[in-house]
């Protein structure tokens, strides 16, 4: 008889972890873009603070999949699909990143390039961050990566 | 400033892209090649073969590692190492059923 796993598996830490800094990723480059056009802190103060924090959030969902990889990586069909998700991931991290350290700079300069910069590092950053979620949920929806898959009778779960 | 700016986020920018790895899904076969990274937490090799090609690898409970004949522990296993690996292509994964360290 198969015995139903823990869910809280080493695999399962890293979708556990990705979602909140894909929204506040996407939300800051959203502010930060408004924040172009539209004066006040609520944009441009924001957008840092969630800039942030997404950015933290980002480099820890780097770390769980990292650890993910380890588990699942074996039993994947095409992991050269996993391959491509770490490399946008890690681009995207990196650019977001980027746009941290600009941020801190334009703090201090406060020259306009330097914003424009950082929020360009932004929108390529979103992109990644989309190309990086299609990647994650095809290795998800088509390969089961870190997924239980119950038994045909469904024993496990009397 | 504005320099020091531009060669850090240049640097950054590099770093990003630098930082990706790209692997290569081969025939089942043996192959030669050097040991390009070890990762031991997950038992996982890079291996670069003479045409290029980087083979990465993950040990299964099937893979047997010998050198000389012998079967030896894993953290033998060290960047720059020449190995011959006999993998099995499944699907695009490569499941190596033997890597023999020749060096």
């Amino acid at each position: 008889m198969n015995q139903l796993p823990d869910f809280w598996r080493t695999e399962v830490l890293h979708p556990l972890s990705v979602h909140l800094p894909i929204a506040l990723l996407l939300v800051a480059t959203a502010f930060k873009l408004v924040s172009l056009w539209r004066s006040g802190e609520t944009w441009s103060r924001g957008g840092s603070i969630l800039l942030f924090v997404g950015v933290i959030g980002g480099w820890m969902s780097v770390y769980t999949g990292n650890l993910a990889d380890g588990v699942v990586a074996r039993e994947l069909c095409d992991p050269t699909v996993l391959k491509d998700h770490e490399n946008a991931a890690l681009i995207m991290v990196w650019l977001f990143t980027s746009a941290v350290i600009l941020e801190m700079i334009y703090s201090f300069l406060k020259k306009t390039w330097l914003k424009l910069l950082m929020v360009g590092a932004m929108i390529i950053g979103s992109g990644f961050l989309g190309y990086t979620g299609h990647l994650g949920a095809t290795l998800v929806y088509q390969q089961a990566a870190g997924v239980y898959v119950p038994s045909d009778d469904c024993e496990e779960f009397q | 400033m504005k320099i020091i700016a531009k060669v850090l986020l240049g640097f950054l920018f590099v770093f990003a892209f630098s930082a990706c790895e790209s692997t290569d899904a081969v025939e089942s076969g043996t192959y030669t090649g050097t040991v390009d990274e070890v990762e031991p937490a997950k038992t996982e090799i890079y291996v670069k073969t003479a045409d290029g090609k980087t083979l990465e690898l993950y040990f299964t409970n099937e893979t047997s590692l010998t050198k000389s004949g012998e079967v030896v522990d894993f953290s033998m296993l060290e960047e720059g190492m020449t190995v011959e690996v006999e993998v099995e292509k499944v699907g695009k994964r490569l499941d190596p059923i033997s890597v023999v360290i020749m060096e």
